[in-house]
C-alpha cells in the first residue's frame, strides 16, 4: 500500500519533492510521507488524494510551530509549505502584498524594506517563520500592541479545504466587507479547516525612528501603578511588554522585580518628546527609564523562540498582567524551576517559558491548574504552545473552550471536514 | 412560511402589550432601510427588552419556520433590514443600555441598540473613544455597526468595526444564545467573533457587544485642500499614502457634492473647486506637526486652488459637518439615486476617477463623488429621475460598468454598507462558486433551517432555489451555492 501511495505522491510532486516521514514526526507520530508541492495546483491535489484515501494530513510552514496543539491521532502526510514562496503582487503604493503562504517573514522583509514597508507580525523567532504559520497559529509579538495580530493583517486568503478544493476568502483591498470574513475564520485555526496557500495582507509604511526603554521598577505593584498611567496617558507607544525578573537575567540587564519595555516609533521630534514623557511617567510611578540598544527586540523574541523547556501563552485583562507575572512567578519558585515571563501588558497576552526538572504528572497540579483556576473568572486562558511529549500526554494544551463556542467550532469542522483530514486530534477540544 | 395568527398572543405575552408592532402602519415604518428602494413589510415587529426575549423570540420563529430579520436603527444602505419575504423583525432599539464601561482594561460592554455616538459621549470626558464612525453614528447603532462590519472616515487610521470588536453576545438561528470572545483579547478555537461581525443577522442575531475603546489622540489637525480637478486630488491622494504617511481620516468631495453640502448646511466649503481633500492627521503633537507639513508639501506639488487649516474647534466642527451631512443633502441633488461602495487599491484611485467620469458621460448622467479617498473606497452616486423616461436604466446600467471596472481593477463589491439584498446579486463578480459555496456552508452552523434574514448577503442560485426557503433545512452539496 505505502508504495502505492507513494507512486501516486511523486507523480504529484515529484521523486525529489517527496521524502520519507520518519524525520518529520509531529509530536512522536511520524507521517508515511513528507511532500514539498512547488505551487496551490499541487496542494489541491495532494489534498484531494488524501481526501479519498482517508489520509491525515498536517500542514507545516517552517515546521517552528510544530509543538502546538495536542498530539494528532493519526498522521500520513505532511504538506510542507516551503516552496511556496512567492510575492504574487506587490505595489507598494497601496500598501498591501501578496505572497505565497510558505514565504518567510525574514524573505518578505527583504522585499517590503526596500519601499520602507513593514509586515508588524513579529513573534518570538519571526524571522525563520513563514507567512501562512504565523497566520495559522495566530502567533504575535509586542507590536500587537500598536498594530493588532494576524487577524487585523489578513485581508484576503486562498486556502486548499481538506477535499482539495482551492478558495479565495476576503479582498486584495484594504476594506472589504463583500460576504464573511473568511480571512478571520483561517487565522488562528491550525490548518484544520484548510491550509493556508496565499495570503494578502494590510502594511504599514516603516517608521522613521524607533526608540526603546527599560522602565525598571523595585516591586511589582510599582510596575503596575506605570502601566496603569501609561495606558491611560495620550503616550503612542508602539511596544508595551512587561517582563519579570528571569527575562531580564536573560537580557542581561539589571534585575528589578519587573521591568516595562517600551518602544516609541514615529518622527524624530515626537519620540524625543513621547521618550521625556515616557521617562516622568516612570519616575512619577518610583523608578526609572533607561534607553536599550536597538537590537533589544530580536535578544529578548529569541528567550521565547525555540524548543526548550515549557512554553506557556496566557491571556489575561490587562489589568491582570503583573499579578500574572507574580503567580508564574511565585509557581515556578514553589516547584524549583526557572521562568522567563514576557508580553503585551497594554493587552494582557503573555508568554511564559519554565525550565527545569518537574515531573509530567506534577505539572497539572501544580502548575497549569492554579492558572486556570485564576484566569477562569475573567475569560482567560492558557495554552500549553510547547512541552516534551511525557507531559503533553498528559494535559490538554488548549484547556477549556466555553461550551456555546465549542458546539459552533464542532458544527464549523464538521461541515468542512467531516472524516478528519485536516490536523486531526491537534487543535480544541482534540478536534 | 406565513405567520400562524395564534402566535400573537405567545408573542404579547413574552413581551408584554408594547412590545409587539401589529397594525398595518406601524408595520410600514420598518418597510426599508435607508436604501428606499428595496421594500418589504415585516408581518410582526418585536421590540424585546432582553436577551433572553430575543432567545425565546428566535426559538419560536425556529419552530414556526418563520424568517427572522433582526434590525438596529435602520440606517443601513444595502435593504439589509427589510423583510421581502415576510416574517417577524427583531428590533435592537430597547436595548439601548451601556452594560460596563472599564477603561482601565480600555473597553465596554454595551447593548446592541445602543447609538453610536452615546458610547463616545460617555467616555469622552475621561480620554476616550469609540473608533467606528460611520456617517450614521448620531443615529446608528452598535450591533447594527457590527452586523455591517460598518466603516467611517476615521478607519483609514483606526480600522473597521470588527477591528474594535472583543466580543459578541449573539442569538443564533439555532436559538441558542453564544458568548463569543470578551475582554480578554485571545480565545482558543476559531474566531467566531470576527466571523460574526459582517454577517448582516444572517447567521444570528446580536443581543450585545464588547468593544475596544482608545485613548484621545494628544493633537489633531484638520485641513482642506481645493483642486481644479478630480485627477490632481486623486493623485495627491495616492502621493500621501505612498508617501508612508496615515492619516486619520482622508476624504474627497466633488463639485456636485460640494455645491448642495454648501447649499444645505452652509459649510462654507471652496466654491468653484473640481474636488475638494478633507485631510485630518492625529496624534501626538509633534508627529501631527511633522506629518502635516508633508502632507501641506504634497498638496502644493499637486495644483491646489487653496489650502485651509482649521485652527479653532469650531473650524474643525464645520468642515467635519459637511462631510458627516452629505447624504442628509442629497435630497437636494437628485430625485433619485443609486449608490455604490467598492473599493479599489490606492494606486488605481487616479484610473477610477477618470472611469467613473467617463462612465458618466457615456450615460449622460450626474455621478456625484462623497468618499473614503485614503481607503480607496468609493461612494459614486448616480443620480436620475425615474419619471423622465429610460433614465433609470441607464442609471442601472452605469452602475454595473462602474462595479465591473472597479472589479477589473482588483478591487471589491463593498467596502463598509455590506451586501444586503443590493449588492447579493453581485458576490459572483468577486468569488467563485467554491468560495461562496464555502460561504453558504459556513452559514448552516449557525441557522440550520435557514430563517436568518434570508435573501440577504448571498446570491440565490437556480439550481438550488429550493435552498433558500424560509425554514427548510438547508442541503447545500460541496459543489455547489447558493
Amino acid at each position: 500500500m505505502t508504495s502505492a501511495l507513494g507512486e501516486r505522491l511523486r507523480a504529484v510532486v515529484g521523486a525529489e519533492h517527496l521524502a520519507d516521514g520518519a524525520s518529520a514526526a509531529v509530536d512522536g507520530v511520524a507521517p508515511r510521507f513528507v511532500a514539498r508541492p512547488a505551487n496551490v495546483a499541487e496542494v489541491s491535489r495532494l489534498l484531494g488524494l488524501a481526501h479519498a484515501e482517508g489520509l491525515a494530513v498536517a500542514p507545516r510552514g517552517a515546521g517552528t510551530a510544530q509543538g502546538l496543539g495536542n498530539p494528532p491521532t493519526r498522521l500520513d502526510l505532511v504538506i510542507e509549505l516551503g516552496r511556496l514562496n512567492r510575492v504574487v503582487e506587490y505595489e507598494p503604493a497601496d500598501v498591501t502584498v501578496s505572497v505565497e503562504a510558505g514565504m518567510t517573514l525574514d524573505d518578505l522583509e527583504r522585499v517590503l524594506g526596500k519601499h520602507r514597508q513593514v509586515l508588524p507580525l513579529d513573534p518570538p523567532g519571526w524571522r525563520a517563520r513563514t507567512v501562512g504559520g504565523v497566520l495559522a497559529t495566530n502567533a504575535s509579538g509586542p507590536w500587537r500592541f500598536r498594530y493588532g495580530t494576524g487577524r487585523d493583517a489578513l485581508l484576503g486568503v486562498r486556502f486548499v479545504q481538506a477535499d482539495g478544493t482551492v478558495t479565495w476568502g476576503g479582498s486584495r483591498v484594504v476594506k472589504s466587507v463583500t460576504g464573511y470574513d473568511i480571512p478571520k475564520l483561517l487565522t488562528g485555526a491550525l490548518g484544520t479547516l484548510g491550509v493556508i496557500v496565499e495570503t494578502t495582507l494590510r502594511l504599514h509604511p516603516s517608521p522613521e525612528c524607533e526608540r526603546s526603554w527599560l522602565l525598571g521598577f523595585a516591586s511589582l505593584d510599582l510596575a503596575r501603578g506605570c502601566l496603569a498611567a501609561l495606558l491611560d496617558s495620550a503616550l503612542q507607544p508602539s511596544r508595551v511588554e512587561i517582563v519579570n525578573a528571569g527575562t531580564l537575567a536573560a537580557l542581561g540587564e539589571p534585575v528589578t522585580a519587573a521591568a516595562l519595555a517600551v518602544s516609541i516609533a514615529s518622527v524624530d521630534a515626537a519620540v524625543a518628546a513621547e521618550g521625556a514623557e515616557l521617562d516622568r511617567l516612570a519616575r512619577a510611578a518610583g523608578g526609572g527609564a533607561r534607553q536599550l540598544a536597538d537590537d533589544v527586540w530580536e535578544r529578548y523574541g529569541s528567550l521565547f523562540a525555540g524548543a526548550r523547556g515549557v512554553r506557556l501563552r496566557l491571556a489575561c485583562l490587562a489589568t491582570s498582567v503583573t499579578e500574572l507575572v507574580a503567580l508564574v512567578d511565585a509557581l515556578a519558585h514553589r516547584h524549583g524551576l526557572g521562568a522567563r515571563v514576557g508580553g503585551c501588558a497594554g493587552l494582557g497576552a503573555l508568554t511564559a517559558v519554565l525550565e527545569g526538572e518537574c515531573a509530567p504528572d506534577a505539572w497539572e497540579p501544580a502548575i497549569l491548574g492554579p492558572l486556570r483556576d485564576r484566569l477562569e473568572g475573567e475569560g482567560g486562558s492558557v495554552i500549553v504552545e510547547q512541552c516534551p511529549l511525557a507531559l503533553k500526554e498528559r494535559i490538554d494544551v488548549w484547556g477549556p473552550v466555553d461550551p456555546q463556542a465549542l458546539a459552533l467550532i464542532r458544527r464549523i469542522k464538521t461541515e468542512f471536514d467531516p472524516t478528519g483530514v485536516l490536523n486531526p486530534g491537534r487543535f480544541v477540544s482534540r478536534l | 412560511m406565513p405567520l400562524s395568527p395564534a402566535v400573537i398572543p405567545e408573542l404579547r405575552r413574552l413581551l408584554g402589550p408594547d412590545g409587539l408592532v401589529v397594525t398595518p402602519e406601524g408595520r410600514m415604518t420598518y418597510e426599508c432601510d435607508m436604501h428606499t428602494f428595496y421594500k418589504g413589510t415585516p408581518e410582526l415587529v418585536a421590540l424585546p427588552r432582553t436577551t433572553a426575549q430575543v432567545m425565546e423570540l428566535v426559538r419560536l420563529c425556529r419552530r414556526e419556520r418563520v424568517a427572522v430579520i433582526p434590525r438596529g436603527s435602520g440606517t443601513g444602505l444595502i435593504g439589509g433590514a427589510t423583510a421581502p419575504q415576510g416574517g417577524i423583525m427583531i428590533s435592537t432599539t430597547r436595548m439601548n443600555e451601556i452594560l460596563e464601561i472599564d477603561l482601565a482594561n480600555r473597553s465596554a460592554t454595551v447593548q446592541a441598540g445602543l447609538i453610536n455616538v452615546w458610547l463616545s459621549n460617555a467616555v469622552r470626558d475621561r480620554g476616550y473613544f469609540f473608533a467606528p464612525d460611520p456617517s450614521s453614528q448620531m443615529v446608528s447603532s452598535i450591533g447594527g455597526n457590527a452586523s455591517t462590519n460598518a466603516g467611517g472616515p476615521h478607519c483609514l487610521k483606526y480600522g473597521v468595526t470588527v477591528n474594535h470588536v472583543l466580543g459578541l453576545e449573539v442569538v443564533t438561528g439555532a436559538g441558542e444564545l453564544a458568548r463569543l470572545g470578551g475582554k480578554v483579547a485571545d480565545r482558543a478555537g476559531y474566531d467566531l467573533t470576527g466571523v460574526t461581525v459582517g454577517s448582516e443577522g444572517t447567521l444570528g442575531i446580536v443581543t450585545a457587544v464588547t468593544v475596544r475603546l482608545l485613548h484621545t489622540p494628544e493633537g489633531v489637525r484638520t485641513a482642506l485642500a481645493a483642486f481644479a480637478s478630480i485627477e490632481d486630488a486623486s493623485e495627491a491622494v495616492s502621493a500621501i499614502i505612498a508617501a508612508g504617511i496615515v492619516p486619520a481620516a482622508l476624504e474627497m468631495l466633488d463639485a456636485a457634492i460640494i455645491r448642495a453640502i454648501n447649499e444645505g448646511i452652509h459649510a462654507g466649503y471652496p466654491t468653484g473647486a473640481a474636488a475638494v481633500l478633507l485631510i485630518e492627521l492625529d496624534g501626538p503633537q509633534a508627529e501631527v506637526a511633522a506629518q502635516a507639513e508633508r502632507v501641506a508639501a504634497i498638496c502644493r506639488d499637486h495644483r491646489p486652488l487653496a489650502i485651509r487649516v482649521a485652527t479653532t474647534e469650531a473650524e474643525r466642527t464645520l468642515l467635519w459637518k459637511g462631510r458627516k451631512e452629505a447624504a442628509g443633502v442629497l435630497g437636494r441633488m437628485t430625485a433619485n439615486w443609486l449608490l455604490q461602495d467598492a473599493v479599489v487599491p490606492r494606486s488605481k484611485l487616479p484610473a477610477i476617477m477618470r472611469e467613473v467620469a467617463a462612465i458618466a458621460a457615456r450615460h449622460q448622467l450626474l455621478i456625484a463623488n462623497v468618499f473614503h479617498a485614503g481607503d480607496g473606497n468609493l461612494h459614486p452616486l448616480i443620480c436620475y429621475d425615474e419619471r423622465r423616461p429610460g433614465e433609470r436604466e441607464r442609471a442601472i446600467q452605469a452602475n454595473e460598468e462602474l462595479l465591473a471596472a472597479c472589479i477589473a481593477l482588483g478591487g471589491s463589491v463593498t467596502g463598509e454598507h455590506g451586501v444586503g439584498v443590493d449588492k447579493a446579486k453581485n458576490l459572483p463578480k468577486q468569488y467563485a462558486p467554491a468560495d461562496l459555496n464555502f460561504m453558504a456552508r459556513l452559514r448552516r452552523a449557525w441557522d440550520p433551517d435557514n430563517i436568518m434574514n434570508p435573501g440577504k448577503l448571498l446570491p440565490s442560485h437556480p439550481a438550488c432555489g429550493e435552498g433558500l426557503r424560509v425554514g427548510a433545512p438547508v442541503r447545500i452539496p460541496s459543489g455547489a451555492w447558493v
